[in-house]
This record gives C-alpha cells, structure tokens and sequence, in this order.
C-alpha cells in the first residue's frame, strides 16, 4: 500500500465525497485512487495558495485564446468557467469508453443509413414509425438520397455519466452538430500551462493527433481545385459562434456563413473576390433545418437556397449528413438495445439510460404506475412543453396541478413522452476556494470517422456541476467546464497540428477571401476613417468654442457647417448650432448617421461580422472606443475636447495593431483601399471648404489641423499659411500620408495584393478609377487649386470606392 | 367529372430583385381519385429551365430559378383533370377512435401515406390545450372514428366566421382559433390541431374547389381561390378520408386535389427565395371550369 504523503492528507483532509455515488477521486475507503496521486501530490507541493493563483491564470488564458461562448439573451461575452482540476481517467476506464462509444457511432450511422434508406427497421417492427417520424431532424427531402461521401455521421459525441457502481452509461447522442470539441482544445491548452509538470508526469495523452486526424479525413474528401472544407456557422450571434471560429482557425478551415454560399446549376459555390469558389465539403454547424430556406425552414436566412438539393445529389458532402440529428431523439434511446442486435448483432457495451417510450399504450401504463420513482422526458427534441423547460422531471417532484397536466397529456398523446431510470452521477473534485469539494459531472467524448472506422479524442468536454444532487434530471445548466484527462499507458511521441508536407487545404484556406468578409473589411476601413474625420472637426470645433476673434468665429462657422455637411449633427430645428452645442451634440449623438458614437457602432458592426479575421488586440479596441463612447453620452462639454482626444488615439491605436498583427494580406488589403478611399475624400472635403476661394490664415491653420500637418508645414515652409503651400502639401505631396496624392498612390500599390477577378470587365474599370484619381491631381499646380479642382479630386475618390464594390462586393446585389 | 383548371398568381415587388429561386406545388396530384392531363406552366419573367420532382408526400413540384432583374413574378398553371366518382369514402362504420389512434402510433408503415407522418406537431400546427380540449368534445370515449371527426367538422363550421380578412398565410391555427374566424387554411389548421392533439393522425389537402356551382346548388365557400381539406386517418380498413370544414362537407367531385402534407408549409403553391428589400403583394385568380 502507498504510504500517504502529509501534504497530500491535508489538502484532501475536508474532501467528503457524496452518499452513494462514485467519487472518481476517493475509493470507498477514503484513499484517493492510484491515479489520481501524482496530481494529488502535486498539488500538495504546490500548495493552497499556489493552486488558487494558478486557477487564476487558467481563466485569464482561455479568455485570452478567445474561447467565449455567448449568451443569447446577453450582449457580453461570457467567459468559460473552467475549473482547475482535471478529470482524471485511467487507461482501463477509457479503453472500455472508447470501445462503448465506438460500437455506438457504427450503430447511428448504420441505422441513420435505414431510416433514409429501405427502412426495414421500421417494417420490421424494431422501431414504430412514429418514434422515426417524431423528430423535427427527421428531414423527409433527405429519404432515399445517399448522402456524398458515403456516410451520415463525421463526428459524434456521446454525453456519459458513471454510475453508483462504476460503470459508464450513455446519458444522450450528439449527431446534428455536437459542439464542445473546440472548448475542451480550449481547456486542455488552458490548463495545460497551469499545470504542466503534473500532466508530463502522469502521461495524460494528448488531443492534437485526434484534430489532425478529423482535419485530414475531411480534407481528402475535397478537391483540389475547390475553396477546401468550409466550417459553416450561424454567425456571431450563436452562443457557440467563439467556438466556431476557434475551431476553424485551429482546424485550418474557411469559416463561412450561408450568405457566402450560392447554389447554381445543383453546385455549391463560394462567393469569393477572386470570384465563385466550388465548395464539396461543409462542416456544419448550422442545424440541417436552417441550411435551405427552400426545402427546409422558409423562415431560415442563414442558409442557402439549394443546399438540400444540392445534399440530395451528391454535389456537396455535408458533415454531418443533413438529418442526422434523428438519432438524437431520446425515444430511440428506449430502442438501441434492441438495434443493437439487429443492427450489428451485438450487445450495447456501454449501456444507455434505460428508457421506455410511451407511445405504446401498455408501456405508458407501466411508466405511469411507476411515476414517483422515474424521470419523464419529452421524446423528441423541439418540443415546447413549459413542464420540460427546464430538461425531464421526476413525478414526485410535480405540483399537483403540473402533475395531473401531464398525466393527462401522457394518456392522450403517450408516444410524447419517454420514461427513464433516474440516473446518479459521480462526482469529481472541484476547488472551492483553498480546498477541495465532490461535485457531480457529466463527460461529453468525441469521435470522428476515420477512412476505416471512427477515431477517439483521448479526453473530453466536463460539465461539472454547481450544486452537490448526483441525479443527473437536476443537472442545471452553467456549472464549470472542466477538462479530461486520459492516462496514457504508453509515452506519446509529439504530435502538432502543423502539416507534414506541403498541404494545400492550408495554402487555400489562406487565400480564399469571401466577398461578405471583403465587404466587412472595406466598411470597417471606411467607417473607422469617416469616424477619424468626424472627430478631427469636433475637435477643431471644441478647441475654438471660447474664441471670440471674428476670424476664429467664421472657423467655427464653417466646422459646424462642416459637422452639418457631414451628418454628424441634425440640422438645426431652429436657430443654427452654436459651436459648443454642436461639438457637443456630435459626441453624443445616436441620432445622426456621421456622428462618432453612430460611426464607430458601425465599425464594431462590421468587425464583429468578421472577428475571425481579427487580431484579439485591433477587436479590443475597437469595442473600448464603442464603450468610450457610448459610456460618455452623458458628459458635459467641459470633456468634449478631451473625449474626441482620447478617441483619435484609441482609433490610431487600432490602425497600429491592425497593421502590425493581420495576416492575411487581401483582407489587409481590402480594409486599407477602404480607408485610403474615405481619408481621401475627407482630406478633398476639408480642402473644399477651408481651403480655397475666399481663404483666411486661421482657415488654413484649421485645415491643417484637421489634417494632422501642421508640423510637417511649420517645419517646411517657415510662413504663415498660404493657400498654395496648403495645397501642396495637402494634394499633391505624395510623402505626406494625409495628402491626396499619398492616398492614390498607396491605392495604386494595393492593386498589386487583390486577386485577379474572373470579371476582366470590372477589374479594367477599377484600374482605370485609380489611374483617372491620379490625373486628376498631375495635370494641375498647387497656385491652381481651386473649387472645381477639389470637387473633381472628391468625384475621383468616389468612383474608386463605387468601382471596387462593384467589382468585389456587387455579387449580391448583381444577378447570380 | 371533368374540369379545366387555371391558377395565375403574381407577386409584385416594391424594390426589384435581381434573382429569385421558386419551388412551385400547382400540378394537381394523380391519384386514384384523379387524372391529370394537359399541364401546363408558364411563368414570367422566362426562367432558365424549369425541373419538374416529386416531393416525399408525393406532391409534383416545378423547381425554377429566375436570373434577370424583376419586379413581379407570374406563374399560370393550366391543367385538365378528371376527378373520379364514388372512391371516397361513404360513411361506412370505422372503429373505435382510441383503437384509431392507439393503432397508428405504434404502425410499422413509413411510406408517404402512413398515419405516423401526421401525429406530430408539423411547422405551422402545434397542438394546443385549447384546440384540443374544443376537440375533446367530439370524442366521447368510444366513439366511432369516423363519426366523431364528421362531427368536429361540422361544429367548426358553425362556429367559425369566414372572414377572408381576418387572418392570412402565415396566421397560426391558435389565433384563428381565439378569433374564430378565418379562411379554409384556418378551418384546416385548426381541425388538424384538434385531432392531433387527440393524439389523432390528420393531413391537410390543399386543391381547387368547382367556382360555379351545380344548378340550383349554393356556390361554396373559398371558390375563388385555392382552397383546403382535412384529410383524417380512420384506421386501416378505412383509412384516410377527407373533411372539408369551411363546407361542412365530405371533399367529393367538387374538390380537385393538388397535394397533401402535414400542413399548408408543405404544399404551399409557391415557396420563394427573392433578394429584394421592399414589401411584396400577391394576387392570385383560379377558375375551375366543368368540361360537359
């Protein structure tokens, strides 16, 4: 026997493991389990207080590796709670899981292959009709069409719990879109610099070669000269979107939404800049339902008309299947045992909760006279029963009325409703505190299919409970996530996500821009830039507020006719805006389309549309300057000045992160031509109206304030401002990075980083905007600038802006 | 009897649309209560090739797609169709509803006309406590299946007001319950919520109605558009037999079938997926012309 360490007895001294559950921890003499000691001792060598801080660390780390999950009734972004302490699995236990699970996914796949297939299952009495015809999932359009790539089920994740007695139980089946894998990559990462020694020694296994294997299967099924496997989500808006793009990025894959899909001629395609991209393989993660508004859910804007037929066909192999999620129903769950055998001819080797489903009228008669000692479920998933909002009840925890309720809907519409086995779970340690306490767990596994077979991920996805009852029904959503960790039983060589050899999917899923991030990229560009603008004016403006010189005066007349111009402040209602009220008004303003607070909202609109492509810095800032902005509605004038101050830095800040940390040059690319488009036409606008014509010294002064030059001018021409020398520097100073000349000529070598469009038509069209912007400036002097001179500079920028979205971002709008 | 039919829908749209996807379910069904000859399909603006399917409840759709600017969208559907007398059921005894019902649970059919397709909540009709205990009063325990749905039929008849303002496609069988009002789609929704939460299997047919009656018959209500039944499963003597509400009536020569699904989502005339940002406004005509 192992002697007991004292440190390892005193952090375990208040550990009390649970009445009548198994503690995965503590044997039933109180010892923890031969597996679980080197962590035990670890942590006893760490000590409390080590423990808490690193706890600490964890958190902080996921939340930095962007594993967030998102709350749909929430703005914010919710961080996972991981708990610090693993779940730790010996080899022998996980050899038995992984055998159990497997045998399952080739039971849901092989009775999947049925169900939309001949259905002897059904006419052979295995399985009522009406448990098959039950679930929303079972999708009628999909019978009789074997799915491309020769299979339902890709990946597939079974929910565990283990019993009083030690063994594992199937609790429920994850086939529609299982999500999690992407969070446990989170934890694992998380908590593998938390604790790094303890995970070496105890040899847990690792997750990477699992992903790899998942990544290569579904990248051989795609074609070389396709956009590669696209990972299509809902959007920002699902609560596992962060999980999404986690993944996508991790997996190399093209994270893309239904809008960027066309079906044409019973292909799909993705709309890219380079143009349309064939598409053969989407993981999805877009509930099958959504994913066609016209052979599935009319309501549905998130797919893409034709991707069921398309599905129906073979043109596109969706992982998984359209309509797996069937085998979800927790009233198949009263019929794998027996499928099992007829299926496969095999026995469950991991059990499920023993389940009775009560369309059968003598089965509902025994589940009803056992009411008080059993869980009752709804059978399929989408009901909207208010008794089950909160997951399956138990009779004796019923209200007289509910319970009278539901029993009469049982006696109508029995074959509703499952009975099942309550179910104990284990419970597993949590740090609460400075010290250890049980709580009661679930075990989320998951497989994905191999060209032979199906593949396990050595370890998992907890969910720990919050509370201490062990009856898996009281399992409450929220809780901890925890990580599993699987005891090697023999040392693993290294493995990385990184290719082997030259892999193309890689190289692709690099390029391929979709027109719908292009679009995001450009606006965000514009929008930030028109922000830019809109805050130099008001800071002219609250800067000249108190001045009463009759030069100055007519400067703050024109900033505020500027402001106006520039729908940063309504027109007046009556009298005209004074300069302070109309600083003051645009800082705060929700109410006019060019004020900041209303442009820089824009901008996180469109940044969040496209956060994968974000570096987590360029995303911060932007939500602090929205937060900035939004927070100080409320402050007086006395702060205008300072306010627009800070935002001009935070937006500087931005363009330093975003030109430091994106990688992927034509979404750079694309992101730049839009700010150089919109600090052109600023710069034009302010020359326009301060510039020329009926000039003074302070409106030249204001300009090259407004233009951030008034250093660069000081330092050149050593005179008071001349109409001229402003416009040279201004206009045709291709060193000055706020003159117009500059902007052209960046413009002009950012040509060279955009695909080659298939429309020729277009392209020449936008090269021929640029080079009509650049003569539009040579052909004159600085002496000659005037009104009509700017206006055509202005024109010239414009068509550039309307000649790239029609070449890059009309595919929407154009016939397709 | 013989009939020519024709149905000309327009949609309008206020901002015009640079493409449009259409799945169309307008071709009458061929059955063995029907024969369809002579269809026809137009529609404008041209599209590039229509591809004609059957759905999985055996309904014809014509899939298309429209790849020009436009800011309507017709379809004219011509068709001659014989209807067949005397293959619909005549009243003949059915058995026991709870025997109906406890039967088509635990069936072992899953072809496109089994009982189990129609027991469970579909995209428009959910069962409510409220439709269902209304139902309720039609099935006294024990009451024959057939008997008890003739008779639900003829008390939504009278209790509802038809009403072609009150409600339209998309209003769901709860609220026209609440207002008793509706149109055929309503009476039909609602008589469907009825059964199924009963635990009863119930269809809904969608199909044109004859717009001139018989000499000396009153003409029917819902003539001058598409118009929709119930079919109900009576077990598996019986099997389904169709109640039309809004007549109070047993579907007979005057109702021509166009499809059958679980709810008027399945067998709507036309689905479409458009890019326009505008409202759209819909106008369809039908005429049912007896052919001698």
């Amino acid at each position: 026997m192992v002697e007991l360490a004292d440190p390892a007895a005193s952090i375990l001294t208040d550990y009390a493991p649970l009445d009548g559950v198994y503690d995965e921890l503590m044997d039933a003499a109180g010892r923890p389990r031969a597996h679980w000691r080197p962590f035990v001792d670890a942590l006893a060598r760490l000590g409390r207080a080590e423990i808490a801080r690193r706890a600490d660390g964890a958190a902080r780390r996921l939340h930095e590796a962007g594993v967030y999950y998102r709350a749909y009734d929430r703005d914010a972004d919710q961080a996972w709670p991981l708990s610090s302490t693993p779940v730790i699995i010996d080899t022998a236990d996980w050899r038995a899981i992984e055998a159990g699970v497997i045998q399952r996914a080739r039971l849901m796949e092989a009775s999947l292959a049925d169900f939309y297939g001949a259905q002897r299952l059904v006419s052979n009495g295995d399985v009522p009709a009406a448990v098959v015809t039950g679930s929303p999932d079972f999708l009628r359009p999909m019978v009789g069409a074997p799915p491309a790539g020769g299979r339902y089920l890709h990946f597939y994740a079974a929910d565990l719990g283990r019993a009083p007695d030690g063994r594992w139980w199937v609790l429920a089946d994850r086939a529609q879109a299982p999500s999690g894998a992407g969070y446990a990559l989170g934890n694992r990462i998380a908590l593998s610099r938390t604790l790094p020694e303890t995970m070496h020694e105890l040899d847990v296994r690792r997750l990477a070669g699992f992903f790899q294997t998942f990544r290569e299967s579904l990248a051989s099924r795609s074609a070389p000269d396709s956009a590669g496997v696209c990972l299509l989500t809902p959007g920002p808006y699902n609560e596992t979107y962060y999980e999404h793009a986690y993944l996508a990025r991790y997996l190399g894959f093209l994270l893309i939404e239904g809008e960027d899909l066309s079906v044409r001629d019973g292909k799909v395609f993705l709309r890219t800049v380079a143009g349309l991209k064939k598409v053969d393989t989407l993981l999805r993660r877009l509930d099958a339902d959504f994913t066609d508004p016209l052979a599935l859910n009319p309501a549905s804007q998130l797919g893409a008309p034709g991707l069921a037929e398309a599905a129906r066909n073979g043109a596109v192999c969706f992982a998984n299947a359209l309509g797996s999620g069937l085998v979800e129903s927790r009233a198949l769950m009263a019929f794998w045992p027996r499928l099992a055998q007829r299926v496969l001819g095999e026995d469950l080797l991991l059990p499920n909760v023993a389940t009775w489903w009560c369309g059968d009228p003598a089965v509902r008669d025994d589940v009803v006279s056992r009411f008080d000692d059993i869980a009752i479920a709804p059978s399929f998933l989408g009901h909207r029963n208010p008794i089950f909002s909160r997951g399956a009840v138990s009779g004796r925890d019923l209200a007289p009325a509910q319970r009278d309720a539901l029993l009469d809907q049982m006696a109508r519409r029995g074959g509703d409703f499952v009975g099942q086995e309550m179910v104990k779970l284990s419970s597993t340690p949590v740090l609460n505190g400075d010290h250890f306490e049980p709580r009661p767990f679930q075990l989320r596994v998951f497989l994905a299919a191999t060209e032979d077979g199906w593949t396990v991920m050595p370890g998992g996805f907890c969910r720990v409970s919050s509370r201490s009852d062990p009856l898996a029904i009281n399992m409450q959503r929220g809780g901890l996530a925890a990580d599993a960790w699987v005891i090697s039983g023999a040392p693993e060589g290294y493995r990385s996500l990184l290719p082997s050899g030259a892999s193309p999917d890689l190289r692709r899923s690099m390029g391929a821009l979709t027109t719908r991030t292009a679009e995001n990229m450009f606006w965000l560009g514009r929008y930030l830039e028109r922000a830019d603008a809109s805050l130099r004016l008001v800071r002219a403006l609250a800067a000249r507020a108190s001045e009463r010189d009759h030069d100055a005066a007519a400067v703050s007349e024109k900033l505020v006719a500027a402001l106006q111009f520039w729908g940063a402040v309504p027109d007046p209602e009556g009298e005209e805006w004074s300069a302070a009220d109309a600083a003051h008004h645009a800082m705060r303003a929700n109410d006019a389309y060019g004020a900041p607070p209303v442009l820089v909202r824009r901008a996180l609109n469109a940044a969040s549309a496209i956060r994968d492509q974000l570096s987590p810095d360029a995303w911060r800032i932007i939500k602090a300057l929205d937060r900035q902005l939004t927070e100080g509605a409320s402050a007086p004038f006395s702060e205008t000045f300072d306010r627009a101050e800070r935002s001009l830095r935070e937006l500087a800040a931005f363009s330093g992160y975003a030109h430091e940390n994106m990688t992927r040059t034509t979404g750079w690319a694309i992101l730049d031509i839009g700010r150089r488009v919109e600090r052109g036409l600023a710069i034009s606008r302010f020359i326009g109206r301060f510039g020329v014509g009926d000039t003074t010294p302070a409106a030249l002064e204001a300009l090259l304030e407004l233009c951030d030059s008034q250093i660069t001018y000081a330092r050149r021409y050593f005179v008071t401002a001349s109409p001229a020398a402003v416009a040279d520097l201004l206009i045709f100073d291709d060193d000055n990075p706020r003159a117009c000349a500059f902007q052209a000529a960046r413009l002009r070598a950012l040509l060279d980083d955009l695909p080659t469009s298939a429309r020729a038509d277009a392209a020449k069209t936008f090269r021929e905007s640029i080079v009509q912007l650049e003569a539009s400036m040579t052909g004159s002097t600085p002496d000659r600038v005037d009104s009509d001179f700017v206006f055509k500079v202005d024109q010239a920028f414009l068509a550039v802006a309307g000649s790239f979205s029609d070449l890059y971002l009309a595919d929407q709008a154009a016939p397709r | 009897m013989k009939y020519r039919i024709r149905l000309v829908s327009t949609t309008r749209y206020d901002a015009a649309a640079p493409r449009g996807a259409h799945v169309l379910r307008v071709r009458p069904r061929d059955d063995a209560r029907q024969r369809v000859s002579g269809f026809q399909l137009e529609v404008e603006p041209k599209s590039t090739g229509i591809s004609e399917s059957t759905d999985f409840f055996g309904n014809d759709t014509q899939s298309l797609v429209i790849e020009e600017w436009h800011e309507h969208f017709t379809f004219r559907a011509t068709a001659e169709v014989e209807r067949i007398d005397g293959v619909n059921f005549t009243g003949a005894q059915t058995a026991p509803w709870e025997q109906v019902r406890d039967g088509a649970w635990v069936s072992q059919r899953i072809d496109a006309d089994s009982p189990a397709h129609f027991l469970h909540p579909s995209r428009i009709v959910r069962p409510t406590p409220e439709i269902t205990a209304y139902a309720a009063q039609s099935y006294a325990p024990g009451r024959d299946a057939f008997d008890a749905a003739r008779d639900l039929m003829q008390r939504i008849h009278d209790d509802f007001t038809y009403d072609v303002d009150a409600t339209d496609v998309t209003t769901a069988p709860a609220d026209a319950f609440a207002a008793r009002r509706g149109v055929c789609q309503d009476y039909a929704h609602v008589m469907i919520a009825g059964l199924r939460g009963l635990g009863l299997p119930a269809a809904y047919v969608s199909g044109f109605l004859r717009t001139l009656p018989p000499p000396g018959k009153p003409r029917l209500e819902g003539a001058d558009a598409t118009h929709a039944w119930v079919s109900v499963w009576c077990g598996d003597a019986a099997g389904w037999i169709d109640f039309d509400p809004t007549n109070a009536i047993l579907a007979n020569e005057s109702h021509i079938i166009i499809g059958m699904g679980r709810d008027y989502a399945d067998v709507a005339p036309e689905t479409g997926v458009i890019v326009t940002s505008g409202k759209q406004a819909l106008d369809v005509a039908v005429d049912v012309t007896p052919l001698g």
